[in-house]
């Protein structure tokens, strides 16, 4: 198996976007740093692609996806990216503001409640409060429609770093268990019998193939419990190209080639005795994930780094779009 | 004194493994050193090596005499709970006072669930690793910029949450004419969050919090007193050549300064190892091949060695641009330390020596 070139002798496997078919919302989750907003971007382009009317989010104020897209944040407006590509940056406040007011109907209220100086302050200090208030909104936008059907096709939620990622996942249930009535217990209900249902909910886990990603990775799909049947792929991003095939030549080559006296041929072994070294440290790393995650796997390119284009997440959502399986 | 040095940054530039790696190079200066991560994934426990890290400090075995007065380097993991049940034990009036909170549901779940106690509890824990004088250095590993952000803030939100009119409204519906005072002075407030969230959510929270009022003469100078340490701490931003990852250093740069909070230096990890040359090599011409290697196999290594100049010089040209970005937006007198990528996986004690060799000392300056 060669995690440069996908294998290509084994049958077509269904895509990513065929096995995501028919559900509302997928959930992009990882480490941080391991490309959640790369993946979102391109997986948001693929599903355009293929003619489904998405909308990417973003949430906590984040701006990755935007800057991905080359969009300037839109504060909690409703972007459109490209044909079929609408974007939205969520932000607590601005969530709040807008459950808030449509829970009450009047703005004045909002303002009145909100803004009080006893109870503005206490409501900032309820944790978890912002999580479950913006998956609020990704419900609703789930809900919306129009004349032929809902409004949306496919949300995808670029969620928070793994740890909190996963905390963002279960505030629906806390908040559930700590409210026993009211509006947020309404809408915590509501938003966990969608994100905790396999039949619309799907979650695509990101990871880099080096070492403590990948640890984390198997602990993030660990503490799904339950969830784990709704994890779709898992996306291991950045793969670095090898320096030759086969790798296993590298020993004897670097023996004799160190025997010689040319003055610059030793930093060359050098800096190939380190890509060699990455590119065996990176394969290690994706062995132990497929080993101990039982779930497709789909390798993208290491992409040097500078700040990708559209152009750029093009090419990886094709990725998405082919049967490009890691696995044998 | 207790010097804290916090590391901070986006998420994935390898804060954890940087944090690790300052702790065990100043405990090989002669300190003794803590390093707290507040990560609620492993990998501090990972990159020492160890399957599991507690609340407690934990020794890690280093080549020093702790003993004799040689540094030392412990290491542990925020448990949010348990610091949280030290803090009310500590400070409630009576035992049994403590165990009522203990035991309210809604400390129960605030204490262990939800997202935002992980910030205020690491400060408290911050704080009781300064004040048992036991370091001289504390390393603290915070989480990605966003969450770090909440963090920062942790004791001001505490502070504002303990502020006493706030408990002195909302501790008032335990009983019903507190109930019905408070909505003589209050009446649309306390009907707009009783339908936001029920009443008898209203009366769960607001006992809760009238047992925090208890807590707050006991936790209020608490509260100054991380602020003090924070004041007095040398924040690294810790941060890679990636463009995602330099933008978002560059976000929590603007927000160290908004805070006048002591940004000491970036910490730029990951740095591609580089040619020395900038010309394209020529190798000689008669390299022989080993004898187990079939010509194809040695031709393509042959081809990758030319190549790697090449591929390596890019990647540094790419390092470059970024670490002048990085100074630009940090003034001239930023100090910037370089850590290289280890070809090997940097998850035990010897590789963390090895980037440690590049970070700063405890006099550096």
């Amino acid at each position: 198996m060669s995690l440069a070139t996908p294998d290509t002798d084994a049958k077509p496997e269904p895509s990513l976007i065929d096995r995501l078919e028919g559900r509302r919302l997928v959930v992009v989750t990882g480490k941080g740093g391991t490309g959640k907003s790369t993946v979102s971007a391109a997986l948001g382009i693929a599903a355009a692609r293929r003619g489904l009317r998405t909308l990417l989010i973003e949430t906590g104020g984040a701006q990755g996806l935007a800057r991905a897209l080359g969009r300037k944040h839109g504060r909690y407006r409703v972007l459109p990216v490209r044909d079929g590509l609408h974007l939205l940056s969520m932000n607590p406040q601005d969530a709040l503001e807008d459950f808030v007011v449509r829970q009450l109907k009047l703005r004045a209220l909002y303002r009145l409640v909100f803004r009080n100086r006893v109870i503005g302050p206490f409501m900032d200090t309820v944790p978890g409060l912002p999580d479950i208030i913006q998956l609020g909104k990704v419900w609703d936008l789930a809900q919306e429609h129009s004349d032929t059907g809902p409004h949306w096709d496919l949300l995808i939620l670029d969620a928070p770093a793994t740890g909190h990622g996963l905390t963002m996942l279960s505030s629906p249930a806390n908040l559930m268990e700590v409210t026993r009535s009211g509006p947020f217990h309404a809408n915590a209900r509501r938003v966990h019998d969608l994100i905790s249902d396999p039949a619309q909910t799907a979650i695509v886990i990101t990871t880099l193939p080096e070492p403590l990603p990948v640890n984390e990775a198997l602990q993030l799909y660990e503490g799904l419990g339950e969830g784990q049947q709704q994890v779709a792929a898992c996306i291991v991003n950045q793969v670095h190209p090898a320096p030759f095939e086969p790798l296993g030549a590298w020993d004897s080559a670097r023996q004799a080639l160190e025997g010689s006296t040319h003055p610059q041929l030793h930093e060359l072994v050098g800096l190939t005795d380190h890509w060699v070294k990455t590119v065996q440290r990176q394969r290690q790393a994706t062995q132990r994930l497929l080993a101990a995650l039982p779930k497709p796997a789909i390798a993208l390119p290491y992409q040097p780094h500078r700040q990708l284009v559209l152009q750029d997440l093009d090419r990886l959502a094709g990725h998405f779009l082919q049967g490009q399986g890691l696995r044998p | 004194m207790t010097r804290v040095l916090v590391c901070c940054g986006a998420g994935g530039v390898g804060k954890t493994t940087l944090s690790a790696a300052l702790a065990v190079r100043l405990a090989l200066e002669g300190r003794r050193v803590a390093v707290l991560t507040i990560d609620p994934a492993r990998r501090l426990a990972d990159s020492l090596g160890l399957h599991t890290l507690g609340d407690q400090p934990q020794r890690i075995r280093l080549d020093t005499d702790c003993e004799a007065g040689e540094g030392c380097l412990h290491a542990l993991v925020l448990d949010v709970k348990a610091t949280f049940d030290r803090l009310v034990r500590r400070s409630a009036t009576t035992s049994a006072a403590a165990d009522r909170i203990l035991d309210n549901r809604y400390y129960r779940f605030t204490a262990t669930r939800l997202t935002g106690t992980h910030e205020y509890m690491a400060m408290e824990r911050l704080h009781e690793l300064v004040e048992s004088e036991l370091y001289d250095a504390v390393v603290l590993d915070t989480p990605p910029t966003r969450h770090a952000l909440d963090f920062l803030t942790a004791p001001d939100r505490l502070a504002r949450f303990l502020d006493r009119r706030v408990l002195k409204v909302l501790a008032l519906p335990r009983t019903v004419q507190g109930m019905q005072r408070l909505q003589q002075n209050n009446g649309m407030v306390v009907s707009v969050l009783d339908r936001l969230v029920g009443s008898s959510t209203i009366r769960e929270i607001a006992e809760f919090v009238s047992f925090l009022e208890e807590l707050t003469d006991a936790v209020a100078p608490r509260v100054q007193s991380v602020r003090d340490e924070l004041q007095s701490a040398r924040f690294y931003l810790v941060t890679t050549p990636v463009p995602a990852a330099q933008l978002e250093a560059l976000e929590f740069l603007q927000e160290l300064q908004d805070r006048q909070l002591p940004f000491h230096g970036y910490l730029v990890n990951r740095c591609s190892p580089r040619p020395t040359t900038v010309e394209p090599p020529t190798l000689p011409t008669q390299l022989e091949a080993p004898a187990d290697l079939d010509p194809a196999a040695w031709r393509a290594v042959l081809d990758a060695i030319t190549r790697s100049h090449e591929h390596y010089g890019r990647l540094a040209r790419y390092d470059d641009a970024s670490l002048a970005q990085l100074r630009r937006a940090a003034g001239p007198d930023a100090r910037l330390w370089t850590i290289p990528t280890l070809a090997e996986d940097a998850s035990d004690l010897d590789a963390l020596e090895r980037l440690g060799r590049h970070l700063p000392g405890l006099d550096s300056d």
